[in-house]
């Protein structure tokens, strides 16, 4: 049996407002009902779907991201998922036991010590008693805190916690895989090796399910991704895309806007090759046609340069800081180049028009993925071009058959 | 592969699924996390002796609180109808006290088994009967020390255990059984109805008056001793008193003589209504529980 998961037209429909949860709301509720002094309220304004007509399939190998913005859906996709909630409609087939790195240390007790919690925690994560005995001396090295296993957990800082937690959580052999956001806890270094971890997991082989705010997780983890929006599939496709579309997705108003704005933009394109090295120029070329009976003094041309891995804006530049005018009348070319300071990984090149009053843009933009290479190994967040002058230093005696370290007396 | 749809394209769907799940596989699933059970179980001991300052002899003290509360009514009765009070009657209050204080502490733990584990049922899936299960099952340790203790003290007040003390086996699991059935209905009720767990309290603290544990269905006279039996609880209690102490064979009719002529105070039919009361409600909980448990996520 190959574990896989599958999706098909789920829907979920949640209430809204106030539901009776006791009988002493209850009595007078159904009394009122049944004598006809209630209003019947309208079921679409009762009810809201979080989800609509969601399809989605992993297979082993796969790991799909989920991303949206807040009130999109993940979280309840994901509980849907994990068997806490049932759809209101459609089918969810998973073949193979589920796991799940969830808000990891939910299941602890406060007044049991660490070991009696991995126990709990461990049964409660669906792992049998013996596989907790076999793993547990693994957990507790990984989670770094073996002199406190025999304290109780209400002495543990909420850092120890949730690094108990996680180790718990990370030694589950489970045939589907389900994260959310539980990528970080604990300290940075915790963090660095508690990712690691993850990444191991995630790329075993199991059909893995990831949400997440962080973006760069997605790109470095998902091969797959889904963007939600409203409870329905927006796109999907391939993470990139699907994080390029959730960044800068048109919305319907510039969309509609468009045709009597009288500026199209036509091309962009960097005439050197779309790919730099860390530190060295990107020249970029935009065209496109203008016909403005009356121009807006507040609009401006304007580019934008997105990191895709985090989704930040490491650079935003308008016409009007650089006293360049707006394009009015007829065909036009703008020539740019920048000083690609930034991190090895894939940028977007944004051009738009800007109304620095408005603070939108009025006009569908243009967009070209630019690729920042790494001539030497990088590490860090930008390119500051460092310049290295040797004013003192004892250089050793290097000969070729020796290293050059040792060497120095 | 790229794909775009809008939100606007589909329409609601018009059937909702429903799922339905046999007793079988509920058992089965359960079964399957027979471990999480245990650990639950023994979280709740766990910390219910931990936190006692005194301990394990916690496990006494609510069936002594009990007896002792018993021993202050028969006190009462005795001295107001100038009878005398026997040791065998102390015996059997405790023998009837004993199961009595197994089902009103189960349930009284069990009601408040889902709520108090929200945070839980919102994260992470297991078999959510594993939780009133638990709260059960974490409740024996007392009923068995009771006993254990009972059968220890029964000699020194002048009664001898017989064969027919086996039967009690038979009752402890009926007794479980309906308890669990019980436990599995209230908890789920209390997520729904929050103030479901006053009612039980209510109920729990006057139905002890409602079960022969006290008193003697006999005094009741003949019409209310046969009511008195036919109560849900009343066969339970009952059994243990027949079986432990008074050494009757379950199978056996027992009456008792009185000015008012012989009146029965156990009927082996009781058995079989102890039997098929626990198991319907065990069957009925079950159900219940499981089509009420998709939604707990939400209630919770």
């Amino acid at each position: 049996m190959t574990p896989s998961l599958v999706f098909d037209g789920v829907w979920k429909r949640f209430r809204r407002g106030r539901i009776h949860d006791s009988l002493r709301d209850l009595v007078p509720a159904t009394f009122r009902r049944l004598v006809g002094r209630e209003p019947k309220t309208d079921v679409e304004r009762r009810y809201f779907w979080a989800i609509r007509d969601l399809s989605f399939e992993v297979k082993p190998g796969d790991v799909l991201g989920i991303i949206g913005g807040n009130g999109a859906g993940k979280s309840t996709t994901l509980k849907i998922l994990n068997r806490i909630m049932e759809p209101t409609a459609g089918v969810v087939e998973t073949s193979g036991t589920i796991g799940a790195l969830i808000e990891v240390s939910a299941g602890f007790h406060q007044d049991l010590t660490g070991r009696q919690n991995v126990y709990l925690q461990g049964a409660i994560m669906g792992m049998r008693k013996a596989e907790v005995q076999r793993k547990f001396d693994e957990i507790v090295e990984f989670s770094g805190i073996a002199d406190f296993i025999d304290t109780p957990v209400k002495r543990y800082s909420s850092g120890m916690n949730a690094r108990l937690g996680f180790s718990i959580a990370a030694h589950l052999e489970p045939d589907i895989l389900i994260i959310d956001e539980v990528l970080a806890v604990g300290d940075a270094a915790f963090q660095t090796k508690a990712f690691g971890r993850i990444k191991e997991m995630a790329t075993a082989g199991a059909p893995v399910v990831l949400v997440s705010h962080q973006l760069d997780r997605i790109t470095e983890l998902c091969t797959k991704a889904i963007l939600l929006d409203h409870g329905a599939v927006r796109m999907s496709g391939a993470p990139m895309e699907c994080i390029n579309e959730y960044l800068h997705g048109v919305t319907a108003d510039a969309t509609s806007g468009a045709a009597n704005t009288g500026i199209r933009f036509d091309r962009i394109f960097a005439p050197n090759g779309s790919a730099v090295y860390s530190g060295e120029n990107l020249t970029v070329i935009i065209e496109g046609s203008a016909d403005l009976a009356n121009p807006s003094s507040t609009w401006s041309p304007a580019v934008r340069i997105v990191d895709l891995r985090t989704g930040t804006h490491v650079h935003s530049v308008t016409g009007l800081q650089r006293k360049v005018p707006l394009p009015v009348q007829g065909d036009f070319k703008y020539r740019l180049t920048f000083q690609m300071n930034v991190a090895p990984g894939a940028y977007d090149v944004d051009a738009h028009i800007w109304d620095s009053v408005l603070h939108n843009q009025p006009v569908p933009g243009i967009r070209l993925r630019v690729e920042v290479l790494e001539r030497m190994p990088f590490y860090g967040a930008t390119q500051l071009n460092s310049q290295w002058e040797v004013q003192k230093a004892a250089v050793p005696d290097i000969s070729p058959t020796k290293n050059a370290g040792r060497e120095i007396a | 592969m790229t794909v775009i749809a809008s939100a606007e394209g589909s329409k609601p769907p018009v059937a909702f699924v429903r799922r339905r799940q046999s007793v079988a596989a509920i058992i089965a699933e359960v079964w399957d996390a027979r471990d999480l059970v245990m650990q639950f179980v023994l979280r709740d001991i766990t910390i219910r002796y931990t936190q006692a300052v005194m301990g394990f002899a916690w496990a006494l003290l609510m069936p002594l609180l009990i007896v002792g509360a018993g021993m202050m009514f028969k006190v009462v009765v005795a001295t107001l109808s100038n009878t005398p009070l026997e040791g065998s009657s102390i015996a059997s209050l405790a023998a009837k006290a004993l199961p009595w204080a197994f089902f009103a502490g189960a349930l009284s733990t069990a009601t408040q088994s889902i709520i108090g584990n929200a945070n839980l049922i919102g994260k992470v899936y297991f078999p959510r009967e594993s939780l009133p299960l638990a709260t059960v099952i974490a409740q024996s340790p007392d009923l068995v020390v009771g006993l254990v203790m009972l059968t220890i003290i029964l000699p020194f007040i002048g009664v001898s255990l017989t064969w027919a003390a086996l039967w009690v086996i038979v009752v402890l699991i009926l007794l479980v059984t309906f308890t669990v059935g019980c436990a599995l209905l209230l908890s789920c009720a209390n997520l729904f109805y929050r103030d479901v767990k006053y009612i039980v309290q209510v109920v729990l603290n006057f139905g002890v008056f409602a079960t022969p544990v006290f008193f003697e269905p006999q005094m009741l006279g003949r019409k209310g001793a046969a009511i008195m039996l036919d109560l849900p609880l009343s066969p339970f209690v009952q059994a243990m008193d027949m079986a432990m102490v008074r050494g009757h064979n379950l199978l056996e009719t027992v009456a008792v003589a009185t000015r008012n002529g012989p009146i029965v105070v156990w009927a082996p039919w009781m058995l079989g209504y102890a039997a098929g009361s626990a198991l319907l409600l065990l069957i009925v909980g079950m159900l219940v529980f499981r089509s009420g448990s998709s939604r707990f996520a939400e209630m919770a």
